[in-house]
């Protein structure tokens, strides 16, 4: 029956071996991508570590085997039970360390699994077990085990528990053959006693781990986020994080926020409003970039309009924002309205390529971060812009803070001017983003703001409109010089102007 | 060799407007193409292949031989000044040095890829640009507005030393004394560029034909820039490091082998400005020059462009006969005048009587062979975000001469998804006859290894990842390079000055290998035939 047991104990114990490598293997890819190098090097470690386990048992003497037994799988269990958590936090809170730690776990659970199997072994030998049978027995569980983790972490465990919570389950495993190994085999443990103690504590921690995991996994996703990850993923052009956090949902691109649903209302009525509330005649629009159909979702509120083109490049965003529910609640279905029509391209390719007209085209580029985006904010593009827009159209421009960033904002209305474009620059408090700037374009002066709107609105009024063309002392303009492709100076300006903002 | 045999070689090498390549699949499985344009029909006319009696014979007022910068410039001058009467001979080699190619609709150059603004004695070269509407205003004025498309965008250049990208070509910080001879050699040219010679022209203008002809200052073509620069004081590694890879860029030529006169030249004589851009800015394309020459094409008209390549130019009295291959065989024209707008060594296979116009063999101008890698990525290297893929990139103290990226002119919401990038060597370490054997039987493996050796040094292999596909060309001929005593040569001067039936096109004539003044001989031809 004991002799069973140990048989038993081998099952568990390579079942655990193996899954803390898949865990390992599947975090790593899973936060470093090239998931081919990641798994094999991981397994390579780890195999490599079993073999330095196994040369090591040799120096356990006879008579400390069953305790190092029951130490060894205690190690196991904290080590393995709580890697992945572990490789979470030290992901989350100080990314450098991230493979230092991975490797170093990878090897110390290694090189203890590797001195489980020879221990069981010796265990039998002691009990006089045949040696053929033992090493026939013992090897024929090592693998069975093997081979019910390898089938089970796939299907059952990493989808339903997650990685987190597969591997603390693993550790209990652990903890368990130790405490029914204290139990059965009390008589023959030098200090029955303290392992006991030993394994409840482990116990008690894994166990306080597997019903706090969730919290942990959220714990550390926020200290990337901030708040509770509910979408992520990467597409071939940028990362994508949705989050919650008390009914307010966030989309971050590359980790820089988007919207927030608390307050997107005011950017996309800013956005939107000033232009088409002009433009009682408009019957086509272009929107380029707004993948997230918000700005889609105010243009729409306007019955005149017959067909808005969206052109936003990443199906991955446009595919998102018009199928999950709650986005489809934020955006209104906007993006499944028979009046839009998406078209997944790159902006400025389109607009090269493309020789529709419109009424009014709303732009809402990334900020001009690099010198990449830089070239969506030149004269360039503007006239390439502006060769889309109807004789007595209004484009409208997403172009950055006139308060927080004076000079990104006003080398923009410079380089529109230069593109031979009337501007009228307007601004509005958006909380999340602080105060927010535009510029509405037009092939002639002469543009008026709204005196009212005939569409719901929850921001926008006759008196808020006239704020956001008034720009008040402290908001004037800088005479800078417009963006040129050949000295890019947007792209300086925005850096100066941020570095004095962000501490 | 058979008849047939060569005729059937020529014939298709000559009817094919891009040659194929001979395609290949590297030892790691990137399939590479290797490109040697013009070599089997030149070297063909070289051995004295005789062609068989022509299949037709046709009458024309002018002919122009090669359809490089400066044979398509005089065809451009030609049909501007809506003169008709002219055919172009596009020759083995279409577009010569300002060719160009695609992967799949990616563009790239496979030789020049950049105009320095022209100056306002440039204006032949101005009056194309305003054409094209390169030039927005002012294209007589000292500071054209220039479209901005064009204008190459920021960040322009940047040099890779010690493990880093720096801002710039000069590389700064090497030292006090360094810093400080690199400033005094940027007053030095500075002032140059204000230097009249005593008959009251600028020493260093471009085209080089405006030039002073005062003799002390023609004096410095006497002496290599290296033993000038030592003259001068100018001993700093890392500014001589600089000005000898602007003369391996410009000219294909070391320090050493450069005239003190064509090594001034390159820093004192690009005087150009711009309304809307600081000097020193360049003109690029995704495919390099080669759209200036796709719209002198579309001026000239394809009515007027015949896919051939000249075999015999010979003048008999007051007409000259110009034989030459296609695709159906042997072909002739008989024409009033003919623009040899080849470069001089092909030339002078091509003209039996040349030396009867005062050019000997001696005076053929020593040419540097160039081997220019294009390399279609599926991503772009991951790059600092401090210093961002630039469009010229640079690897101080290599012998190559760094890379530039085809896509850096587009305007694109994201990074294009895939990219080209053009690397350049100009074998000028070595003397020229022993490289030709090299590049004529390399393999491209060995090829490739040369034309990657810079981004081999920046990237390191794990960039192979990102190839998918290279193709190499080999210029064995590529450019002229003026080497002390270039300016005297008599030959080039003789043909300068011919105003017969046979006139002369090419850079060679200037024994600089520069866009302007390719493109100013083949509108000093068209005038002299305009003239007539």
């Amino acid at each position: 029956m004991r002799d069973r047991l140990l048989i038993l104990s081998v099952f568990v114990v390579a079942s655990c071996g193996l899954a803390y490598e898949l865990i390992a293997g599947a975090l790593a890819s899973y936060l470093l991508g090239d998931s081919v190098l990641q798994f094999s090097s991981i397994i390579g470690c780890y195999l490599f570590a079993m073999g330095v386990g196994s040369h090591l048992s040799q120096y356990v003497k006879d008579e400390r085997v069953l305790d190092t037994f029951v130490e060894i799988e205690l190690l196991v269990a904290l080590l393995g039970g709580l890697s992945a958590s572990a490789l979470f936090a030290v992901f989350a809170w100080s990314g450098e360390s991230f493979r230092l730690t991975l490797y170093a776990l990878v090897f110390l659970t290694g090189a203890m699994v590797g001195m489980e199997i020879p221990l069981v072994m010796r265990l039998l030998h002691q009990r006089e077990q045949r040696f053929a049978e033992l090493v026939s027995r013992v090897l024929t569980f090592d693998y069975l085990g093997a081979l019910a983790v390898s089938l089970l972490f796939p299907i059952v465990l990493a989808p339903r528990l997650g990685l987190a919570r597969s591997a603390l389950l693993f550790g209990l495993s652990n903890v368990a053959v130790a405490l029914w190994t204290c139990r059965v085999f009390r008589a023959e443990l030098l200090r029955p006693t303290v392992q006991y103690l030993r394994s409840l504590l482990v116990l008690l921690v894994l166990g306080g781990g597997f019903i706090a995991a969730d919290e942990l996994t959220r714990w550390n996703e926020k200290a990337v986020y901030g708040d509770d990850v509910i979408h992520a993923e990467t597409t071939p052009y940028q990362r994508l994080v949705l989050t919650r956090w008390k009914g307010d949902l966030r989309l971050y691109i590359n980790g820089n926020l988007q919207f927030s649903s608390r307050d997107e209302h005011r950017y996309h009525e800013a956005l939107v409003h000033p232009v088409l509330g002009a433009l009682p005649w408009a019957r086509r629009v272009l929107i380029l970039g707004g993948g997230d159909g918000l700005a889609a979702r105010e243009v729409l509120k306007y019955p005149h309009v017959q067909q808005v083109t969206l052109v936003d490049l990443d199906p991955a965003m446009t595919g998102l924002f018009s199928r999950s529910a709650p986005l489809l609640a934020l955006n209104g279905g906007s993006l499944r309205n028979p009046r839009l029509r998406v078209v997944n391209d790159d902006a400025a390719r389109w607009l090269e390529q493309h020789a529709d007209v419109f009424d009014a085209i709303i732009v809402d580029f990334p900020d001009p971060s690099s010198f990449a985006l830089g070239k969506l904010y030149s004269v360039p593009l503007y006239r390439l812009l502006s060769r889309h827009l109807a004789d007595n159209g209004l484009a409208v421009v997403q172009s950055t803070s006139p308060y927080h960033a004076p000079r990104s904002y006003w080398s923009i209305n410079a380089t529109l001017r230069a593109a031979g474009l009337a501007t009228t620059p307007y601004h509005a408090y958006v909380p999340s983003f602080g105060e927010w700037g535009f510029i509405i374009a037009a092939h002639r002066p002469g543009y008026t703001p709204p005196q009212a709107y005939r569409v719901p609105l929850k921001f926008l009024d006759r008196e808020a409109t006239r704020q956001m063309f008034f720009f008040p002392p402290d908001m004037r303009p800088w005479p800078v010089e417009p963006n040129q492709l050949n000295d890019q100076r947007l792209v300086h300006y925005f850096e100066q102007d941020w570095s004095q903002v962000i501490r | 060799m058979q008849r047939r045999d060569f005729l059937r070689t020529a014939a298709a090498l000559a009817g094919l407007p891009l040659l194929a390549g001979c395609q290949q699949v590297l030892g790691w499985g990137l399939p590479v193409e290797v490109l040697r344009p013009g070599m089997a029909t030149g070297h063909r006319l070289r051995d004295a292949a005789t062609l068989p009696p022509p299949r037709s014979e046709r009458r024309v007022d002018t002919v122009i031989v090669g359809s490089g910068v400066a044979g398509l410039f005089a065809g451009w001058r030609l049909a501007r000044e809506g003169y008709r009467d002219f055919v172009l001979l596009n020759g083995p080699e279409p577009d010569g040095n300002a060719a160009a190619g695609a992967f799949d609709g990616w563009r790239y150059p496979t030789g020049a890829h950049y105009l320095p603004l022209p100056s306002p004695e440039s204006a032949h070269v101005r009056a194309l640009l305003a054409e094209m509407g390169v030039i927005e205003a002012g294209s007589d004025s000292l500071r054209p507005t220039f479209d901005e498309r064009v204008l190459v965008h920021a960040p322009d250049e940047r040099l890779w030393r010690d493990g880093h990208w720096h801002d710039g070509l000069l590389p700064r910080g090497l030292g006090a004394d360094d810093d400080a001879q690199q400033q005094r050699f940027l007053l030095h040219v500075k002032q140059l560029q204000q230097q009249h010679g005593a008959d009251g022209r600028r020493v260093f203008t471009v085209p080089t034909a405006l030039a002073s002809q005062d003799p002390a200052w023609c004096a410095l073509d006497r002496q290599s820039f290296a033993s000038w620069l030592a003259a001068h004081g100018y001993t700093a590694p890392g500014l001589l490091w600089y000005l000898d890879y602007c003369c391996r860029d410009d000219y294909g030529s070391t320090l050493a082998h450069t005239s003190a006169w064509a090594g001034l030249h390159y820093f004192a004589a690009r005087g150009g400005h711009a309304a809307n851009a600081e000097d020193g800015a360049v003109l690029t394309w995704p495919d390099g020059l080669n759209p200036l020459l796709r719209h002198m094409r579309g001026r000239i008209g394809p009515d007027k462009q015949l896919d051939g390549a000249a075999w015999r130019i010979r003048q008999h009295g007051k007409q000259v006969q110009v034989d030459y291959i296609d695709a159906t065989g042997a072909q002739r024209l008989i024409a009033r005048r003919v623009i040899v707008a080849t470069p001089l060594h092909v030339a002078w296979h091509l003209l039996p009587q040349l030396t009867g116009l005062g050019f000997q063999r001696a005076h053929l101008p020593p040419r540097t062979p160039w081997l220019v890698g294009n390399v279609l990525l599926d991503r772009f290297p991951v790059e600092p975000a401090s210093q961002p893929l630039a469009w010229d990139n640079v690897v101080y103290g290599s012998r190559s001469l760094g890379y530039v990226v085809a896509t850096h002119q587009l305007i694109r919401a994201a990074l294009p998804e895939r990219t080209v990038f053009t690397t350049y060597h100009a074998f000028a370490d070595a003397v020229p006859a022993a490289t030709r054997p090299w590049l004529a039987a390399a393999s491209a493996d060995a090829l490739f290894e040369q034309a990657t050796a810079d981004l081999y040094a920046v990237y390191g292999p794990r960039l192979r990842r990102h190839m998918l596909a290279a193709r190499l060309t080999v210029r064995a001929h590529a450019m002229a390079s003026p080497q002390p005593g270039f300016l005297a040569n008599p030959g080039l001067a003789a043909l300068r000055a011919a105003d017969g039936p046979i006139l002369f096109a090419h850079a060679d004539l200037s024994g600089l290998s520069l866009f302007e003044e390719a493109a100013w001989w083949g509108d000093v031809a068209a005038q002299r035939v305009l003239a007539a």
